[in-house]
């Protein structure tokens, strides 16, 4: 069961326009950060079931902050949202441990058939 | 205080992701292309008369010293300027980066218009890439002229404000990126002026509208 979904992106209209993309009566409770550093504070503070991460961001990118929050919780479920979609980008995501990677901008099925895949897997868990 | 006069802060929020969006797709066709990893990072918009945009372009670029340029320029309903600016070196890296290149007279011809004809493709492949993704978000289509080479000019003399109508203002979009091999690094920059604004303003809402 998802409950809980962090967004990480520096910008704040990229948060907003992934949480448009998100059933609205699910009852998710969101939590928000705009660098991976606090990305990665607000994962050991909240737990998130989904964390959907940015890769471009100042001061802490996403790559980093995936290996960090993979570090703390190798169970952790991490969509990553991104407009670099350069193969070496998404393989390098993947090996550090990312759910699967979702290419800006986003469309709501896109988001929408993501979390059925993380609900399948977490149920499987 | 001309940025709240002509784009309201959550326009240079819109405009700044379609930039990144933008941005991403131009270096993921040049990987494509070169097997390298192009490091992206934050794109900034900064609007500003032209008149300062020689001084604001010579203070980024200036820790290169000599540069290569390549200019293209585009219109549509969004019209201006894309220059494409690579670290001194940088023509001669790529041509090492594309030595697998098979076409046939490529390894034949002298080595200045080797790098010229180098910089011109991989600017093409970013500026096209980029501009026409930046166009397709905001549901433009826009045309270019060919590119055009300078090669390892001194930074300091490469952009006059001459080119530019003074009376303008100026949106600069700017993203700088680096490659992981090679000492390759540079900055985009898309300029667009004032006569833009209009169209644009109404391109971001609507871009916003399907996310609201």
């Amino acid at each position: 069961m998802i409950r809980k979904i962090l967004i990480v992106d520096d910008s704040p209209i990229a948060r907003k326009m992934l949480k448009s993309c998100l059933p609205k009566d699910q009852g998710y409770e969101f939590f928000e950060s705009g660098d991976g550093r606090d990305g990665f504070e607000k994962y050991k503070e909240i737990t998130p079931d989904v964390t959907f991460m940015d890769l471009t961001m100042p001061i802490m990118t996403g790559y980093e902050a995936i290996e960090a929050i993979m570090g703390h919780d190798k169970n952790a479920v991490i969509i990553v949202v991104t407009a670099d979609v350069q193969m070496k980008a998404i393989k390098r995501v993947m090996e550090s441990g990312a759910y699967m990677v979702l290419k800006k901008p986003l469309k709501r099925e896109d988001i929408q058939s993501a979390l059925s895949r993380v609900k399948d897997t977490l149920q499987k868990v | 205080m001309q940025e709240e006069k002509i784009l309201s802060d959550e326009e240079i929020e819109i405009l700044q992701e379609i930039m990144n969006i933008s941005f991403g797709k131009s270096a993921a066709d040049l990987a494509d292309v070169i097997d390298t990893h192009v490091v992206l990072s934050v794109p900034f918009i900064r609007i500003m008369q032209v008149p300062e945009l020689p001084t604001y372009f010579r203070e980024h670029v200036k820790e290169y010293k000599t540069i290569s340029i390549v200019e293209q320029k585009f219109w549509g309903r969004f019209k201006g300027d894309a220059l494409l600016v690579f670290s001194s070196g940088a023509g001669r890296e790529l041509i090492n980066m594309l030595q697998h290149d098979t076409r046939p007279g490529f390894e034949s011809d002298p080595i200045d218009i080797l790098e010229r004809e180098t910089l011109m493709e991989v600017g093409n492949i970013l500026i096209g890439a980029c501009v026409g993704k930046l166009a397709e978000l905001l549901r433009d289509v826009v045309t270019y002229t060919p590119p055009m080479v300078v090669v390892e000019r001194d930074y300091s003399n490469a952009v006059t404000e001459s080119r530019y109508d003074p009376d303008n203002t100026a949106i600069v979009l700017k993203t700088d990126f680096c490659f992981d091999e090679g000492d390759v690094s540079g900055f985009l920059f898309l300029i667009t002026s004032n006569d833009s604004v209009t169209w644009m303003k109404e391109a971001l809402r609507l871009f916003i509208e399907q996310y609201e």
